[in-house]
């Protein structure tokens, strides 16, 4: 009984270990949190912003778009900046869960941008239609893609994979829209385009985690263009092909 | 019709039954790898075929690190029931004989588990396999191991992670009680879970992702309680009992008269 915490029993440096563990964990912990609160306010800004797609014509598309580069994901960048920089001090995989989902938000709101004809550069135009590969993507949030020989923040396969049946599910919904908007051409492309995308996703041998679930859904995706462009071609609206 | 068809010796490792259509004539194997010719490509298959080599990279080294993490934890509990106290010769080879297969089985996931990788998959077996070197470590030198010493009996290149090693000083304290009973060295293993435990909540809890640790904690504060109990016992009544007796951890629990609990 008499036995305190110097009982010898314990090696002293033992509890000294796991209070420095433990101390920069939950420090860790605590900016992580920060950074990631700050990151998720511009995806909520620029979510917001991309909302609008559904409700604006094409003709005033592009003054859209350029809004959410500017005010929407400009600051998501920054954000992805600030947090690359602090999380590549720790090992990668002990933290990502904390910001995996909103790394997959900034892909996916720069993914949809990009796909609307957005995001257009000096050297290559944005287009109608364009899919930035993972690569490009990196690019534009200045952080590396993929990495394999060094334990450094970057973005994930799964969190852009992730990102894509984000933007099937938008672009389903903005389908629709487009034809209340009288702009049956975008709902034929966004149909081929989930379709390709749709395909692509069978390739890939899934396992039981997160990816396979969130692919499963795209197919309600594709399902609900499909009936879309069926009541288009039942009335004789779709577009004549030459 | 009547031609009779020899089943071939097929090469596959997995020795699976032939295929064959309705004729009972051998179907062609189906190439998981290539893609069905027939298959239409768009802009986007190329890229998603080398996701799926990634993926495919990523499932098979989760499914290896899996199957010997389960390997070693069944041998890591092999050990911790053998343990007492001494430790006999016999048991002493029996052990070494069981590090040395996880150090073979260690061996070959060593590669993937290096630089990035090593937080990505979870390894629950190196919390069982300190869980028996430091209960062993105890029982020889009656002290706690230091992380160091944790390190160094690893018989692999694998780096063991701080919380790793911290949950893993829990359990083996938990159970030294019933391994041994504590019988005549009842005040050191008393006193010393005692001091395990006031450490382990002083030190600040960690999180981890489903915050593991902390119910960890809970455990291990119950059971020291428990072997306090069992002190109790052998300090009011100890000397009532014929000489070797052991108390029975399940005296107290309600059922039992035999050691009064104030409740």
């Amino acid at each position: 009984m008499a036995s305190d915490n110097g009982s010898g029993m314990i090696d002293p440096a033992i509890f000294e270990y796991l209070k420095a563990h433990g101390e920069e964990e939950i420090e860790v912990g605590d900016k992580l949190h920060q950074i990631t609160a700050s990151l998720n306010r511009s995806i909520s800004t620029c979510q917001g912003l991309l909302s609008r797609i559904h409700s604006t014509p094409s003709s005033k598309l592009a003054p859209l778009l350029k809004q959410v580069e500017e005010t929407g994901i400009q600051p998501e960048i920054e954000g992805v900046g600030e947090l690359a920089q602090f999380a590549s001090k720790y090992p990668y995989y002990k933290y990502n869960h904390r910001w995996s989902r909103s790394v997959q938000n900034v892909v996916g709101t720069i993914l949809l941008t990009a796909w609307l004809g957005g995001m257009g550069t000096e050297s290559r135009p944005g287009e109608l239609g364009r899919l930035l590969t993972i690569e490009e993507i990196g690019e534009i949030l200045k952080v590396p893609v993929n990495l394999k020989d060094r334990d450094s923040f970057h973005v994930t396969i799964e969190e852009y994979l992730l990102a894509l049946t984000d933007i099937t599910e938008e672009l389903s919904r903005l389908a629709m829209n487009s034809v209340t908007l009288g702009d049956v051409a975008l709902t034929v492309r966004i149909s081929s385009f989930i379709k390709d995308l749709f395909a692509g996703f069978q390739l890939l041998n899934l396992k039981n985690d997160i990816v396979r679930k969130r692919v499963d859904a795209v197919k309600y995706h594709v399902k609900k263009v499909e009936d879309v462009i069926y009541d288009l071609s039942l009335r004789n609206l779709l577009p004549k092909t030459e | 019709m009547s031609e009779v068809i020899v089943p071939k010796k097929k090469d596959s490792a997995m020795g699976a039954g032939v295929k064959r259509d309705y004729q009972g004539k051998e179907k062609a194997k189906r190439d998981a790898g290539a893609a069905a010719p027939d298959h239409p490509r768009n802009a986007y298959t190329s890229m998603f075929e080398s996701f799926r080599d990634e993926l495919d990279e990523h499932h098979d080294r989760r499914m290896r690190i899996g199957k010997v993490s389960r390997d070693v934890t069944a041998l890591s509990k092999k050990i911790v029931r053998k343990l007492s106290q001494p430790i006999p010769e016999r048991i002493q080879s029996e052990i070494d004989g069981r590090v040395k297969e996880i150090a073979e089985l260690l061996e070959t996931i060593q590669a993937d588990v290096q630089g990035a990788n090593r937080y990505r998959y979870p390894l629950i077996c190196l919390e069982e396999f300190v869980e028996a070197v430091s209960f062993a470590h105890y029982l020889r030198h009656q002290t706690l191991m230091t992380p160091g010493e944790a390190q160094e009996a690893l018989p692999a290149d694998i780096r063991l992670t701080a919380p790793r090693l911290r949950l893993r000083h829990l359990r083996p304290h938990g159970r030294d009680d019933a391994d041994d009973g504590g019988d005549d060295a009842k005040r050191t293993i008393l006193a010393d879970m005692q001091s395990v435990s006031s450490m382990l909540q002083i030190s600040p809890t960690l999180g981890g992702k489903t915050n593991v640790f902390a119910k960890k904690l809970d455990i291990m504060i119950e059971q020291v309680r428990k072997v306090e109990r069992l002190g109790y016992g052998v300090a009011v009544r100890g000397n009532e009992r014929p000489k070797g007796w052991m108390p029975d951890l399940n005296e107290g629990f309600g059922g039992s008269d035999d050691i009064a609990m104030a409740d």
